[in-house]
């Protein structure tokens, strides 16, 4: 019987690896064959598609193990200091979570209603005004929020009429800079309260 | 380095690739700066209009914020808009009232298309090519008014000519008058399915050159020619409303529809009787209803004797139309004539209609005639549960549009004719808007022909289609949720109505809405044409404020951008005329057979290109929730098929998905066969709208047209093709190869299922 | 609490597939293509059946809309192993996407062929992606969906009603294919509020219910056509 070479092994191994590789990062497409390209298209127009397919083997990794990056947020944005000065949370910046579902993160927009005459001497009120003058948006990363295949509709609304505090989810962001997860929403930190306040945990209550 | 040491080596930095350098590409993202402030997650409500058929159902759009992928200076990135979301029908308006047909839903993905004209081109390859290049919006349109200044300066005006589909209201006013006002003639309306010939007869008939408006919800009986009228014919949303208000919505009262028809359509699936009659015979028997309506001693209101007059043997009693003769003739038997007229007789109010494939023939212009003279005789003219016209809001009037009024311009068979014929006056500039002559318009007319003989033609669609692909420069419009949307319903509505609506969203792409494209080109031009109106709003502004408030002091211009329109009774002065007036000292008609193209022992059935639910003529075929959308009848998606009767299918030994040969004098075409009990056996039906060879990528370059089959046989007197007097010969070439996807009874690789069988 | 339910009034359907579409654009149904629907895989959750009857030229064609049925005795709840499939209190049949691990058994087990599972990641052609409604999920592949009542819209009312401290009136809450058909003849409400039209409705002589001697006690009652007398 002939042995198996180590060589050989590393090989097969290699090999799978680099497949694995190529797969994961989206370069070889081994889903469903797809159908035949029609019609011509205009010139230099390429078709992008939107789908619930991670972009790679990793993002589903990260997704799959709730594994979600640091949020690196494009400016320090001081929490501290703003909430020092008294504006609440959905004054200006959250403002639609009275309303509707969603909290919101600002535009630079809502930045400059104040900054463009309040400390614009500081170095990062100059960066928003040229970010401002040049159609750059801060993009900011989620520090809150579910992964897409736990399917939550969570909607802020009836929490904030319910006086729901934003610090008892959110915790103590008017402490810190920028937004730091300091909270773990586990379901379980969800089904507790319901539980506790008597609200629904229905699982069409959240999950649909 | 040798073996073992290069497989090691790929082996780590495989795996250290693989883990590494798939970065996440949501962190290099470039978020933009929104160009307003965008509240997320809520949505707003706001009006529309559908655009997709004539009948104009006012829509409310839901709009809330989404992500848009752009890319600025360089940079691809994301930014926040307000998105449309979903339409729904506007429950106030008169012509749906909330309700919106499977082509108004899938609306919304006319403005999402991948495969949309985003920004102004022009040709860079040879024409038919479709290789085009992208220009700015300052240098097209300084093109077209460079064209258009040419021919002016060679006194050139009539060779300026528009091919469109028919438009009316504020957009028809401004194309109208452009053209007026340079010098062109009136514009080239075409549709495939267009119903001149039913206005012809109206104004005939009843002094209303207009498609009329039924009051089915308080009609007790309901006799339809042909009429697809619960699903792509005249006001489809507006009947079905009726229609069930017609069947359950009054107590203890249920109205009965008659169809007839030689095959069966989504609408006839719903008669209580379902009346197969010959081709082209269906005045025949809505006479022989007449004579036996007389006979009962029914007498033709005075208001019914005008349309009456136009039959020839009507104030005799129209003994031509005898039980028997009209069963010889029809293929009814004449008992079922009789049973016919005995339930018109008790069941009244009743109303009569006609349209579609019972108009499509040489002949049609008897038939509608003979059907305007029977709702007369049943007195359902202007009366509840009959037969009425929309009042119209003059809109030139309004506006205060100068010049004579416009006369008719030449059909497409006559323009493509003298465009092939050259000449001095032959067409050097054409605009296309809206129209696609090239993918339906019957080969005889050589509308293709026609186009390449044009020096120069300008494009105002979305997309690429046949007819677009000839353009040599292309100024994409806006869709109509990016846009003030207008229409006046010509029909579907018991009152005035004008609806209009702002933009639901902002543009999407480097589009400009067409109408105000040809105003700033009429304002370039070196002759300007001065028209009064800065913009399409500017125009609507000033029509809306002539009408009436709804309260006083109110202001109906800003009542109707919050409403979604304005409706009405309409003060005098604002109604349009009635349209033409009837040719007095016309003959009266008499039945005369129907002719065919195509030696009957060599082409022994009928073709029947029919208006399908989901794509209607093709214009909607482009839209993939339509393409998936399964056909009422058969179910089938992404698919064409020819509509067989068994018997005919056992005699040519053809089953279920096999693939036939259909061929008639002009053309010839393969498609897969669908067995139906629906329809004659002297019969084949196709639908309209898919084969396209250019449009989009859903579309293009799937099923078959059977528009490549069609005569050019036409109705003498209005000129209008007879799209169902083509006769053709069917053989089976082949099994089923897959073609054919259809949704019920489960997967279909092998193509077969049982007739009639019903799986899901 | 209400128990949803619906009437379908065969009488006034046309068969023109409003719901249909309405369906699609209301709860971000991907299109699946030719390829995937020649092999079954289109997901329509409100469908138009037809039933030929007789031969030419004595044919009847019948319509007749088909949704979820949110049965109150649903089969496809018990055979589900991650219990991804149940039963709400108000009586729709749950259908929890992070639940449910794709055995597909509850779609084996229905008798109204209404799930359907997505066998493979659906797809937008962007920007077609814009139109997608943001207060439903996006299902991924391996996961099986259905139509829900919309009950997206169901939420929606019920908390903005309780916001605005009023009652929720029959009539308020519409389903996309309820709202699209252009003849009124589906009506969507509460089952157990004797006023309300889908309970006066359902009780209707002609009022029967679908594949009823099964005894999943559907929640959708179908009221006959006539027929001329």
């Amino acid at each position: 019987m002939t042995t198996v070479r180590p060589s050989s092994v590393l090989a097969l191994v290699a090999c799978a690896c680099a497949w694995l590789g190529a797969v994961g990062c989206g370069y070889i497409d081994t889903s469903v064959p797809p159908p035949p390209l029609m019609g011509p298209g205009l010139p230099g127009e390429s078709s992008t598609v939107l789908t619930t397919a991670r972009p790679n083997l990793r993002a589903a990794l990260d997704d799959f193990l709730v594994r979600r990056p640091e949020p690196v947020q494009p400016i320090e944005f001081p929490h501290n200091i703003h909430v020092g000065k008294q504006i609440a949370c959905t004054e200006y910046c959250h403002e639609s979570v009275t309303t509707g579902p969603v909290a919101g993160l600002p535009s630079v927009r809502t930045c400059m209603i104040c900054h463009n005459a309040i400390a614009t001497d500081r170095p990062r009120i100059k960066l928003i005004t040229d970010m401002r003058m040049k159609g750059i948006d801060l993009a900011w990363q989620r520090v809150y929020g579910f992964p897409a295949p736990s399917h939550v509709k969570f909607n802020h609304a009836p929490h904030v009429r319910a006086e729901v505090s934003c610090e008892t989810c959110h915790g103590p962001i008017g402490q810190q800079t920028v937004a730091q997860r300091t909270v773990d929403h586990t379901m379980g930190f969800c089904v507790n309260c319901h539980k506790e306040k008597q609200a629904s945990i229905d699982c069409l209550t959240c999950h649909f | 380095m040798d073996r073992r040491s290069f497989i090691k080596l790929t082996a780590v930095s495989g795996t250290t690739a693989a883990l590494a350098s798939c970065g996440n590409p949501e962190n290099q993202l470039v978020r933009f700066v929104p160009d307003e402030d965008i509240v997320p997650g809520q949505a707003t409500w706001k009006p529309g209009v559908c655009p997709l058929c004539a009948a104009g159902c006012g829509l409310t759009v839901r709009v809330m914020d989404a992500d848009k992928d752009v890319v600025r200076d360089g940079q691809a990135g994301v930014v926040k808009i307000y998105a449309a979301k979903k339409l729904e029908g506007s429950t106030d308006h008169p012509v749906n009232h909330g309700g919106l047909c499977t082509r108004g839903q899938a609306s919304i993905q006319v403005t999402y298309h991948p495969d949309r004209i985003t920004q102004p081109l022009k040709r860079s390859g040879t024409r038919g090519e479709a290789k085009y290049e992208p220009i700015s919006w300052d240098d097209a349109v300084a093109e077209l008014v460079g064209r258009l200044d040419a021919l002016a300066g060679a006194g050139n005006q009539r060779a300026l000519a528009l091919l469109g589909q028919a438009r009316t209201g504020h957009r028809g006013l401004v194309v109208q008058q452009f053209l007026q006002h340079f010098g062109a003639p009136a514009p080239v309306r075409w549709e495939f399915f267009g119903d001149d010939l039913l206005r012809r007869a109206n104004a005939l008939s009843f002094g209303k050159a207009q498609l009329p408006t039924f009051d089915l919800a308080n009609a007790r009986f309901v006799l339809s020619f042909g009429a697809d009228f619960l699903g792509t014919w005249n006001s489809p949303v507006s009947q079905s409303h009726g229609y069930g208000a017609m069947r359950q919505g009054r107590a203890g009262i249920r109205g009965a529809f008659v169809q007839v028809e030689a095959r069966m359509s989504q609408t006839g699936a719903n008669a209580d009787q379902w009346v197969p009659v010959r081709p082209g015979t269906d005045g025949v028997l809505a006479l022989g209803l007449a004579h036996l309506l007389m006979a009962a001693k029914v007498v033709t209101p005075a208001s019914a004797a005008r349309a009456g007059a136009l039959i020839d043997g009507w104030s005799d009693g129209l003994p031509a139309y005898s039980p028997d003769a009209v069963e010889k003739l029809t293929g009814v038997a004449a008992a079922k004539v009789e049973r016919l007229a005995r339930q018109m007789a008790d069941m009244r109010p009743g109303v009569a209609m006609i349209g579609g494939p019972a108009l499509a023939h040489t002949n049609g212009l008897f038939s509608a005639l003979a059907v305007n003279a029977l709702n007369g005789l049943m007195g359902s003219v202007d009366q509840p549960g009959g037969v009425s016209f929309t009042p119209q809001f003059d809109v030139a009037a309004a506006a205060r549009a100068t010049g004579t009024a416009p006369g008719a311009g030449a059909s497409l068979e006559q323009w493509a004719a003298g465009t092939l014929a050259g000449g001095s006056g032959a067409t050097q500039v054409l605009l296309i808007d809206g129209a696609n002559p090239v993918f339906a318009a019957p080969r005889a007319w050589r509308v293709r022909e026609a186009l390449e003989k044009v020096p120069y033609i300008v494009s105002f669609g979305s997309f690429l289609d046949e007819t677009s692909a000839l353009a040599d420069l292309i100024l994409p419009d806006h869709s109509f949720l990016e846009t003030w949307a207008e229409n006046v319903p010509e029909s579907g509505s018991g009152v005035a109505v004008a609806t209009v609506a702002p933009p639901a969203m902002a543009p999407l792409h480097q589009t400009r809405a067409t109408v105000d494209v040809l105003l700033d080109a009429g304002r370039r031009l070196q002759k300007p044409l001065n028209l009064p109106w800065e913009s399409l709003e500017a125009l609507l502004g000033a029509t809306f404020a002539v009408l009436p408030p709804a309260a006083e002091g109110g202001d109906a211009w800003s009542e109707a951008q919050e409403k979604g329109g304005w409706w009405g009774a309409l003060p005098a002065a604002l109604v349009a005329a009635a349209g033409a007036p009837a040719a007095s000292g016309m003959t009266p008609v008499a039945f005369v057979e129907p002719q065919f193209d195509g030696d009957a022992a060599q082409y022994p059935l009928h073709l029947l290109p029919y208006a399908s639910t989901t794509f209607y003529d093709g214009s909607a075929a482009h839209l993939p929730w339509l393409q998936e959308m399964p056909d009422p009848l058969t179910s089938a998606m992404w698919s064409s098929w020819v509509e067989v009767n068994p018997t005919t299918a056992a005699t040519l030994g053809i089953r279920d998905g096999d693939l036939l040969e259909v061929t008639s004098a002009h053309g010839t075409l393969q498609s897969a066969a669908v067995l139906t009990p629906g329809i004659a056996p002297d019969i084949v039906a196709m639908p309209m709208g898919q084969g396209h060879t250019q449009f989009t990528r859903y579309a293009t370059g799937r099923g078959e047209n059977p528009a490549s089959l069609l005569a050019p046989l036409t109705e003498a007197t209005t000129g209008a093709l007879a799209w169902a007097a083509t006769r053709v010969k069917v053989a089976r070439v082949g099994d089923p190869d897959g073609r054919l996807v259809l949704f019920a009874g489960g997967s279909h690789e092998e193509g077969r299922h049982g007739p009639g069988e019903e799986h899901r | 609490m209400p128990r949803w339910g619906m009437a379908a009034d065969l009488d006034r359907c046309t068969g023109c597939g409003a719901c249909v579409t309405a369906c699609h654009a209301e709860n971000n149904i991907s299109t699946v293509g030719p390829y995937q629907a020649m092999r079954g895989r289109a997901k329509h959750w409100i469908r138009v059946e037809r039933y030929w009857e007789g031969e030419f030229p004595d044919v009847r064609l019948k319509f007749r809309p088909v949704m979820c049925m949110q049965c109150g005795n649903a089969p496809c709840e018990p055979v589900c192993p991650t219990y991804a499939s149940q039963h709400t209190a108000d009586g729709l049949n749950a259908q929890v996407y992070n639940r449910c691990i794709g055995t597909r058994y509850c779609a084996n087990a229905c008798p109204y062929t209404v799930r359907f599972f997505d066998f493979f990641n659906p797809e937008w052609d962007k920007p077609l992606h814009l139109q997608l409604n943001p207060d439903v999920s996006l299902r991924e592949v391996g996961v099986m969906e259905k139509c829900t009542f919309c009950v997206q819209r169901i939420k929606a009312a019920t908390i903005q009603a309780k916001a605005d401290d009023v009652e929720l009136k029959d009539g308020d809450i519409k389903p996309a294919c309820v709202q699209s058909c252009p003849a009124q003849a589906l009506v969507f409400g509460d089952l157990d509020d004797p006023d309300s039209a889908v309970s006066r409705l359902s009780e209707s002589p002609r009022g029967s219910k679908l594949l009823e001697d099964l005894g999943t006690q559907p929640a959708v009652t179908y009221l006959s056509r006539q027929t001329l007398a």
